[in-house]
């Protein structure tokens, strides 16, 4: 097997007293969709937040590409550093509550990273950005502000925008909690094509029809560690573990 | 009653000493101006110091709390009789900057704009950090995901968000300062205050101090009325839902 894109051992982390990441061991092929399941408290958010450091791990390496992406100047800190960049350059994330820019329109929300941070001329940025927003579906909102727009197509742009930096990696936080059910599917269609297309995801959910279809791996974490993990057919349909058996009776009771 | 109405309302003090005393009131006014756009700069920088991240910065976090909260505490007067007595003293700084008699402006002027500058940095700074904190913590994450450094993040999405939820409380903040321009009259800047108490030894009538004060007032009460529009608007923002909070 190739060398994964992204490799953890045994990260830990801590909020003071409260360990909510207790040695998570991972990895992630590259193009490989890998959908993290489990009870809320049990750390998935956090998983994906130590991955590009908005949370930096106290314990454990996380690679990306081979690199310890815990070590060096201002690991822990929370700083701008070395690390930070190379992370974040590689790696992007879509949150459950969107947090698009109010004030700047939809395509300002997708050229203003690649312009600031990759130094791109505006009329790249425009141009790509025009393309990216048209692939999600939303080429007539380019000059929209987004509280002109529902949930579902709020978190499209969030999605274009993240891909707009070119990342290796896609994190997706529980990306569909916050949507109107009616609104959900657009959503998982947008992250299918991209998993069509053989972006490496990693994506916390309550999906469980997506992680079936379109994941390679599903991951079951509870109190902190990785319960179980293996193909979807396998976790979703004959669980090993009994509190993963638990958990999906409770989910699929709804 | 009419001798108090005398002392006070006489119209024919505040006719012949209109001049001298409308004179003062523009230097109230210029001594605000230059103030105003100084405290505003200061007030930004030193709420962005407040806002570094990290451990390694916390020095820096600490002294300009200290340095808010100290200026926030200690009387306007004093710091204006302290700089005015004190800094024509310190010897290893040149001339020009001890007595500074800058674009023809007397040195307490400048000793005057300093010290309220300085004060009202600092509870400027106290706002613009009350509409920084406003802004939802997502922001800043989705800003640095994306690369973004933390003054690239502050500078393009939480301050330019921050600063449209504060131009009410700032607006007080400027009224209150525009008045405290009064204080400087203590160093002998002519301003309103001190000539309308000239006349008053002169004339032995205090009508140019009612004078002055209407001069504020005709300014003032327009911005309060400013300040409640702002904060109506800001109200039915809330209401209506804010753009940022998502259900």
């Amino acid at each position: 097997m190739a060398e994964p894109v992204l490799k953890l051992r045994g990260v830990c982390k801590r909020f003071g007293a409260l360990e909510v990441l207790k040695g998570i061991d991972l990895d992630v092929a590259k193009g490989e969709v890998i959908c993290i399941l489990g009870p809320s408290g049990s750390g998935k958010s956090t998983l994906l937040r130590c991955v590009n450091l908005l949370e930096p791990p106290e314990e454990g390496e996380i690679l990306l590409e081979g690199k310890d992406i815990c070590k060096g100047p201002g690991s822990g800190t929370g700083e701008q550093s070395w690390n930070l960049d190379f992370v974040r350059q590689r790696v992007g994330m879509v949150f459950q509550q969107f947090n698009l820019f109010p004030h700047k329109t939809v395509l300002e929300n997708v050229t203003m990273a690649p312009e600031r941070v990759l130094g791109r001329s505006k009329g790249e940025a425009r141009e790509k950005g025009t393309a990216l927003l048209e692939r999600v579906g939303l080429g007539e909102k380019l000059a929209q502000y987004p509280e002109r727009l529902s949930g579902g197509q709020q978190q499209r742009v969030a999605i274009a925008r993240a891909l707009a930096m070119e990342p290796h990696v896609m994190l997706f936080d529980e990306v569909t909690s916050a949507l109107d059910p009616e609104l959900v599917k657009e959503v998982l269609d947008t992250m299918r094509e991209l998993a069509g297309e053989g972006m490496t995801m990693l994506v916390v959910t309550h999906e469980l029809g997506f992680a079936k279809e379109v994941g390679d791996q599903v991951v079951f974490m509870d109190g902190g560690v990785i319960v179980e993990q293996g193909p979807p057919a396998e976790v979703l349909e004959n669980p090993r573990e009994e509190r993963t058996k638990q958990f999906l009776g409770l989910v699929l009771d709804r | 009653m009419s001798q108090f109405f005398n002392q006070y309302f006489n119209f024919d003090v505040m006719r012949e000493h209109f001049g001298e005393v409308f004179v003062g009131f523009l230097q109230n006014l210029l001594v605000f101006a230059v103030a105003a756009v100084l405290a505003l700069a200061l007030g930004l920088f030193l709420a962005l110091l407040r806002q570094l991240p990290g451990k390694k910065l916390m020095p820096i976090r600490f002294l300009t709390i200290a340095y808010i909260d100290f200026f926030r505490a200690v009387p306007i007067l004093i710091i204006i009789l302290m700089i005015s007595g004190g800094v024509p003293f310190l010897s290893f700084l040149p001339q020009e900057v001890r007595i500074p008699h800058w674009f023809g402006r007397p040195d307490p002027f400048w000793y005057g704009v300093a010290a309220l500058v300085i004060v009202y940095g600092a509870f400027s700074a106290e706002v613009y950090r009350a509409g920084i904190e406003a802004v939802p913590r997502g922001q800043m994450e989705a800003a640095r995901s994306l690369g973004m450094s933390h003054f690239q993040a502050m500078r393009y999405v939480v301050v330019p968000q921050g600063v449209t939820k504060i131009p009410a409380p700032m607006l007080n903040e400027l009224i209150s300062l525009l008045k405290d321009t009064t204080l400087v009259s203590v160093i002998a800047l002519s301003e309103s205050v001190l000539v309308s108490r000239e006349v008053l030894s002169e004339r032995l009538n205090s009508s140019s101090l009612t004078l002055t004060a209407i001069f504020f007032v005709i300014i003032i009460l327009p911005l309060a009325r400013v300040v409640d529009k702002l904060i109506a608007r800001q109200q039915l923002k809330v209401t209506r839902g804010s753009h940022i909070e998502v259900a």
